[in-house]
């Protein structure tokens, strides 16, 4: 194992010389970058599958809060010159209060004498998604920013059997955030009472509140954590590729996959759909055609659930 | 007057009114009955006494202090407990779990451990199954996790709704003794039933609720000599 400084991330070292054909060359490579790319699709996933499963929402916003977040970041590297890696506490509380304080907005549209509480959720997060998309349009212009960090210029390669990896520093610190983040979820939700109440609200919304739990401060709680987490993660995505005011879509899209796929609400599924989702992608990438990457993923979530409705892992409700 | 009162309360659903003037009072140290057939407005009245159901007219009070308009949780920490029909356990976390969250209210935190191992006393089976997920007990198992899940809210009032529906007999008889043993260590009891035979039995007073509206109330001897309440709820 050697270090590289100047590689570009994610070049791939092609190595003619060996009797591995090229294409079997590329997997190892293929395969590494679906599951750290896969790790961050995790903490794209984590809120928005912990919105839905305590409150029944849809958060179409998702996407949007990652582009926010991206931004937060991007500017405050530019004011500080601190790195961007060091600033995702400080977007993390910043977006946590900002989720905090807009649920009961969204809790407002969505409950009472409401028909369809989740559809109505869902235009409800739908028409917040546009609204930011415009403003972020508007106030940050059209053009792709990056935010590099120290990490970002550095890969490690490692080599096997005449087989090569590439590293890239950043993609490994995603990953290593991205377990971090779930660990540190999990923790909370099984070994404390806020965790407790979050588990009871989404289990049994009734009889939690016979308990005590306050089902609105419990539900801004989660929305903001939600909103910290996922604008800490645009930072990260910013930092591995780069960030516009459009971003947010794909995001958005990629978060639903996860979820459906996981079971929607059920958490501890989600690291292995965004693991499998990054796997899908980094594959078709490599074998397939990059344009119709999104078409394949959603065609195999189709298969899916074709076989299984209520997605690979839920077990139960 | 301390305890629950209940005065000409109405509440709706939607457009459709399911309690017409409910008035009626627990007094501290009690053990009160509401009997009733089904849809007769018994869980209705537990309902819109914890403030799952808001009253559309009326007041309920307790200990002096109005709570017709409170939020659930914060009736729960009043000292109002609810042990729902159909359990309404978290299904899929543990006993111990379950039982944790009864105590998630502040005032009851300090004393888990202790309340932990009364309800533990009370209940050797779950003690037994303290870390089995609550879906895979027996209803009546169930019915003692949500029984001492209560408990451990540490109630002034505390209410069952049902607490014997779908369970076998000698279960039932279990339930019960369990509700009396609590009323003779002095809690405050509000029972509603359908199974009129025990609840009776077990009753300081009864109240007869038909179509939303409280149309008998008296001792339990009194009722029980009455001719149209034994053919209509005892049978005989």
């Amino acid at each position: 194992m050697r270090r590289g400084d100047e590689t570009e991330p994610g070049l791939r070292p092609r190595q003619l010389f060996t009797e591995v054909p090229v294409l079997w060359q590329l997997l190892p490579q293929a395969v590494l970058d679906g599951l750290l790319i896969g790790g961050v699709y995790i903490t794209v996933a984590l809120g928005f599958s912990l919105a839905f499963g305590v409150m029944h929402i849809i958060d179409f916003a998702v996407g949007e809060w990652i582009m926010l977040g991206a931004f937060l970041g991007y500017y405050l590297q530019r004011w500080t010159g601190l790195d961007p890696l060091a600033l995702l506490p400080v977007v993390f509380a910043v977006f946590t209060a900002v989720g905090y304080v807009i649920q009961p907005v969204i809790h407002r549209a969505v409950s009472g004498r409401r028909g369809n509480p989740v559809l109505m959720g869902l235009v409800f997060t739908f028409g917040l998604m546009l609204a930011i998309r415009g403003a972020g349009l508007t106030v940050f212009g059209f053009f792709s920013h990056s935010i590099p960090s120290a990490l970002s210029a550095r890969s490690l390669f490692l080599e096997a059997g005449g087989l090569f990896v590439t590293v890239p520093a950043i993609r490994l610190f995603g990953f290593v955030y991205a377990i971090g983040i779930t660990a540190v979820l999990h923790w909370v939700l099984r070994r404390t009472d806020f965790g407790l109440a979050v588990r009871a609200l989404a289990q049994n919304r009734d009889a939690a509140g016979l308990m005590g739990i306050n089902a609105r401060r419990i539900g801004s709680w989660v929305y903001g954590i939600h909103v910290g987490v996922s604008a800490m993660t645009g930072v990260v995505i910013g930092s591995i590729f780069s960030i516009s005011a459009q971003m947010g879509g794909d995001y958005t899209i990629l978060a639903f996959f996860v979820v459906v796929l996981a079971g929607m609400g059920y958490l501890a599924g989600v690291p292995w759909a965004a693991f499998l989702l990054g796997l899908v992608q980094s594959l078709f990438l490599v074998y397939g055609n990059p344009s119709y990457t999104l078409l394949a993923v959603f065609a195999i979530l189709y298969l899916i659930l074709l076989v299984s409705p209520k997605g690979l892992f839920a077990k139960g409700v | 007057m301390s305890g629950l009162v209940l005065e000409a309360v109405s509440a709706h659903y939607g457009d459709v009114q399911a309690l017409w003037d409910v008035s009626l009072s627990v007094a501290p140290g009690r053990l009160v009955t509401l009997l009733g057939a089904n849809g007769a407005g018994k869980t209705t009245t537990l309902r819109t006494i914890c403030g799952q159901v808001k009253a559309s007219a009326g007041t309920v009070r307790y200990d002096g202090r109005e709570i017709t308009r409170c939020e659930v949780h914060e009736v729960a920490d009043l000292g109002i407990t609810l042990v729902p029909e159909g359990r309404q356990l978290f299904p899929q976390m543990t006993v111990e779990e379950n039982l944790l969250v009864g105590s998630y209210l502040p005032r009851t935190r300090a004393n888990r451990k202790r309340n932990l191992s009364r309800v533990y006393d009370l209940f050797p089976r779950l003690a037994e199954r303290r870390s089995q997920r609550a879906e895979t007990l027996s209803g009546g198992e169930q019915q003692m996790l949500a029984i001492g899940r209560g408990l451990m809210q540490e109630p002034h009032l505390i209410m069952f709704d049902e607490p014997s529906l779908g369970l076998a007999p000698i279960l039932v008889r279990e339930i019960f003794g369990i509700i009396r043993e609590l009323h003779r260590q002095g809690l405050t009891i509000f029972l509603v039933e359908q199974n009129v035979h025990h609840a009776i039995r077990v009753a300081d007073y009864c109240y007869v609720i038909e179509n939303g509206r409280v149309v008998r109330e008296g001792a339990p001897l009194d009722l029980e000599a009455d001719p149209a309440i034994r053919q209509a709820y005892l049978g005989l």
